[in-house]
């Protein structure tokens, strides 16, 4: 009898062998957790330390900007959307102002386009210098942290003295920048509108940014483990990318040579010099490496922008009380997480009928669920800290 | 291309005859049965997928100011295409009766439809038939009404009035309309 | 008196006490130590108020907070397993101590297969990390457990095997022996004899791959996957809090001190230094063993706050690809060299 079975089996092409059978174990990561940044929450099913499905769960930190807004005038949604990404807050007030701008049909001053660029790529290097620092603190490495931040602090610093605010700067006007303090009603019109040295200050701030990058090239990209953490993981390829909506350094990281900066006029770029670092694989490091590559050619347009400054207003001609011509556009900008654009809907009140906030970071986390999959528990974190996302710019 | 440009060159790739270029916003209209065929369409020229969004246009409002003349009673659906080597960009749009708010889903066409077209279900109640997964996206389970259509109240204002109204200019909504008595400070 | 520490139990009790005193202070040391390295090494100041100079009495404002905190167990944990495992973990650790001869004379029991229980008794904590990680109902502490286990199975082999060429080469198993081994001359010019530690006497290999499999089992940077704050919180230790938390905390800086006297004894000469008499050695033994070990304590902290971690699977594999390969080569060499010089 087992003698005929055994000739089956040996007759047939069956291999016999005993699979180890393990059980799949959901592993909730958040919205409590050290790695996720705030309040994102991944449900993941995983076998042994291999992911079999993700799931992320987002909305913690939903604020609805896009109802608030439908009830606030224009002026006032500079508040909001500052808030939106605040780790480069002022970035995500330019979208927004020419957008209402475009609408009314004016166009902020040279003066005042020229300061809102430095800030902006002031913006973009502080809130890469957070990545550059935080990303290997998420694969274990402290110390990177601690020297990137130094520097990140100076730039916030050069961004407060301008703006009264670190994160939330809340500088822009429909039609130009704010008046510096005592330039305002009644008084003398005063000439002073960035505090004084403060070119001075960004040029040697600007030096020391390049440093700490060099720093980083050492520390991090220089180390044999760093480089193996994250060669080869998470690999985004082009087409996946771009159909999710993922946009900025990590679709640039994959190979696809497009900035919005080049593309669209919605500041004097065309005026500067600078190039579009890429990446060839698509993976994490590619993507350390391009936001490392865009503090530097950030670094090189300030320096330019201070040189070329002109002088003139920091605001057109605005009526007092904004209304804003009934019609729809749609701005978007080159944010440090991404495409940014703001979908301004006006019926010709004062404030819009409908905005639509189009935020780099809820697009660029969209892929996880796909991009996930079969990646080991570790891997998770290295592909979460290589998207750079920041929960008010999934969530708004 | 230039926007006015680039929304007749798309418009005339899906076949169709409305399209418009104001403010600089390419916008196509694309009738509701051909959605998803117009995005198959232009997929290989605009790879891109930016966002897609509702906008409800209403004329019963609980926020915002009231309409100056009646709007057409719709959904209307957008959806952003862009391409990364040039910059064109195209907004396709559609309009979705209210009393059937349902649209074909695009996630077989562009995979990152997905979580925009969960956020628009939720938030103005349009049903994308064939969508994968209908579950709420940032809502909390058992949350009742779709927040973004403007019948929707925003409960925070109808609970405390808004402090900006102080301010020099009036609230959109609120009746103090011809703003600019008593206010603190001239523009010099 | 001297009658009383001939007595076996007396001078035994008398050794013990000294170490459960010695080695948490010492460990409270390092703890300052990393405190201190590694905020230099970030461009920080680190702690500075408690205790007003320097801060030094940073550890212990810790330790005296820990205690204060209380004794969580959760609903699900297995209660007597959960309490019992930072026990075994602190234990394990100061058990390493027994063998550790600190001058020829100061040592609790100098035994023949000593190197053989330094070994044993070190990767008996293991246990209790998994204990840990079983007991405490938490998917993450479970992971990290599990992690540790594996860790410890691909790692033990080449700390072994790296030790088998410094066994070899004294050709004893005993701590005083292998010190005693370092300390006989290799070659004298004329009247001048030079006296090599093992690290210099052919060991490099070795040397290396106990520091990484030490590393390893210490779970210190850039194996330090089974806590691995950013994935698994705080991986086996995620439940624990107040004063057993304090014991594995403590058991760490005790397991880098424990693992660092092993390696000083027996790749750089323990307690030996060239050119003192052998009275000098009974008094500065301590002294320079502490030294050596200090060094390589230093050495640990500074890989911790340089390098990232490894991923599970890259950790075997440099486990299983490249360490025990080459320990065995090394264990080859070794011998050959024995035979033929």
């Amino acid at each position: 009898m087992i003698d005929n079975r055994l000739a089956a089996i040996h007759a047939s092409d069956v291999s016999v062998s005993v699979e180890l059978e393990t059980p799949e174990m959901t592993l909730n990561l958040g919205p409590q957790h050290p790695s996720t940044h705030g309040v994102l929450r991944l449900v993941a099913k995983v076998d042994g330390e291999m992911i079999t499905s993700v799931e992320p769960v987002i909305g913690y930190m939903h604020r609805g900007y896009e109802k608030l807004a439908e009830v606030r005038t224009y002026p006032q949604i500079t508040a909001l959307v500052n808030r939106i990404d605040w780790v480069s807050g002022f970035a995500n007030e330019i979208p927004f102002m020419v957008a209402v701008e475009r609408l009314m049909g004016i166009e902020a001053p040279p003066r005042a386009q020229y300061i809102r660029l430095i800030l902006t790529e002031m913006a973009r290097i502080s809130s890469h210098l957070v990545f550059l620092s935080s990303y290997p603190l998420e694969l274990g490495a402290a110390t990177p942290l601690m020297h990137a931040l130094r520097e990140r602090e100076r730039v916030l610093d050069l961004i407060e003295g301008v703006t009264g605010g670190r994160f939330h700067p809340n500088f822009n006007r429909i039609g130009g920048v704010k008046p510096a303090a005592g330039g305002g009603s009644g008084q003398k019109k005063v000439l002073q509108d960035l505090p004084a040295g403060f070119l001075a200050d960004t040029r040697k701030a600007m030096d020391e940014v390049d440093d700490v990058c060099d720093d980083m090239v050492n520390l991090v990209l220089g180390n044999e483990i760093f480089v193996k953490r994250t060669r080869g993981v998470g690999i985004i390829p082009k087409d996946r990318g771009m159909e999710f909506g993922v946009s900025g350094p990590n679709l640039r990281a994959s190979g696809v040579k497009f900035d919005l900066r080049k593309s669209d006029a919605y500041l004097p770029y065309a005026n500067f010099e600078f190039d579009i670092p890429t990446g060839a694989n698509g993976d994490c490091l590619d993507r350390y490496w391009v936001r490392m590559e865009e503090i530097r050619q950030a670094t090189r347009i300030v320096r330019q922008a201070i040189d070329g400054l002109p002088g003139g207003d920091l605001q057109a001609k605005v009526p007092r009380i904004i209304k804003v011509p009934a019609g729809e556009v749609y701005v978007r900008a080159e944010n440090p997480k991404g495409e940014m654009g703001y979908h301004v809907v006006s019926e010709g009140g004062r404030g819009p009928y409908r905005l639509k906030i189009r935020s780099a970071s809820f697009s660029n986390i969209s892929v996880l669920p796909w991009l996930l999959v079969g990646q080991l528990v570790p891997d998770i974190i290295a592909v979460l800290g290589s998207l750079d996302f920041v929960l008010g710019d999934v969530d708004r | 291309m230039n926007p006015s440009e680039a929304a007749e060159h798309f418009a005339g790739l899906v076949g169709a005859g409305r399209f418009s270029s104001d403010f600089g916003t390419a916008k196509v209209f694309v009738p509701r049965e051909r959605w998803v065929e117009a995005h198959r369409t232009l997929k290989p020229h605009l790879p891109f997928f930016s966002w897609l969004s509702a906008i409800d246009w209403s004329n019963e409002r609980a926020v915002g100011e009231p309409a100056e003349s009646p709007v057409e009673e719709r959904y209307e659906v957008l959806s952003r295409l862009g391409d990364v080597t040039e910059g064109n960009a195209v907004i396709l749009s559609t309009d979705v009766p209210k009393d059937a708010p349902s649209l074909p889903t695009l996630v077989g066409v562009y995979g990152g439809a997905n979580w925009h077209e969960r956020e628009s279900a939720e938030m103005f109640g349009i049903v994308f038939e064939g969508h994968p997964n209908t579950a709420h996206l940032y809502l909390p389970d058992g949350f009742e009404g779709h927040p973004l259509r403007k019948t929707f109240p925003l409960l925070s204002r109808e609970v405390k009035p808004w402090p900006g109204t102080v301010d020099v200019e009036g609230m959109p909504g609120e009746t103090n309309t011809e703003a600019g008595d008593g206010e603190p400070e001239a523009e010099a | 008196m001297s009658g009383l520490l001939e007595n076996f139990w007396v001078l035994l009790a008398l050794k013990v006490a000294i170490i459960a005193a010695v080695v948490p202070a010492v460990s409270l040391v390092f703890i300052f130590a990393e405190l201190k390295i590694s905020a230099h090494m970030q461009s920080r100041i680190g702690p500075y108020f408690a205790g007003g100079r320097w801060g030094w009495a940073q550890p212990l404002a810790d330790g005296l907070k820990f205690i204060q905190k209380e004794d969580l167990v959760p609903d699900d944990a297995d209660r007597p397993v959960f309490k019992f495992a930072p026990m075994v973990v602190l234990m394990s650790t100061l058990a390493v101590f027994v063998i550790v001869p600190f001058s020829p004379k100061l040592v609790v029991r100098d035994l023949d297969l000593g190197v053989f229980y330094a070994l044993a008794a070190g990767s008996f904590g293991t246990i209790g990390v998994l204990m840990a990680g079983w007991s405490s109902a938490n998917k993450y502490s479970l992971i990290g457990g599990l992690r540790a286990g594996a860790q410890l199975i691909a790692y033990e082999l080449p700390l072994v095997l790296a030790v088998v060429g410094v066994v070899i080469q004294a050709g004893t198993m005993s701590f005083n022996g292998i010190v005693a081994a370092q300390a006989a001359p290799v070659f004298t010019i004329g009247e001048f004899a030079i006296h090599l530690p093992y690290l210099f006497q052919g060991q490099v290999i070795g040397f290396v791959i106990f520091i990484i499999a030490m590393l390893a089992e210490l779970n210190r940077t850039p194996f330090d996957m089974p806590i691995a704050e950013s994935e698994l919180v705080m991986g086996y230790l995620t439940e624990y809090s107040g004063l057993r938390f304090t014991m594995f905390f403590l058991a760490e800086y005790a397991g880098m001190f424990s693992m660092s006297a092993i390696a000083a004894t027996l790749f750089l000469g323990g307690w030996y230094l060239p050119g003192l008499s052998s009275g000098a050695l009974e008094v500065l033994g301590p002294v320079i063993l502490m030294a050596k070990v200090s060094l390589l304590v230093f050495v640990i902290i500074w890989f911790r706050w340089t390098f990232p971690r490894l991923r599970e699977d890259q950790l075997q594999s440099i486990a299983w690809r490249w360490l025990i390969p080459l320990a065995l080569l090394n264990i080859v060499g070794t011998a050959i060299a024995k035979v033929v010089l």
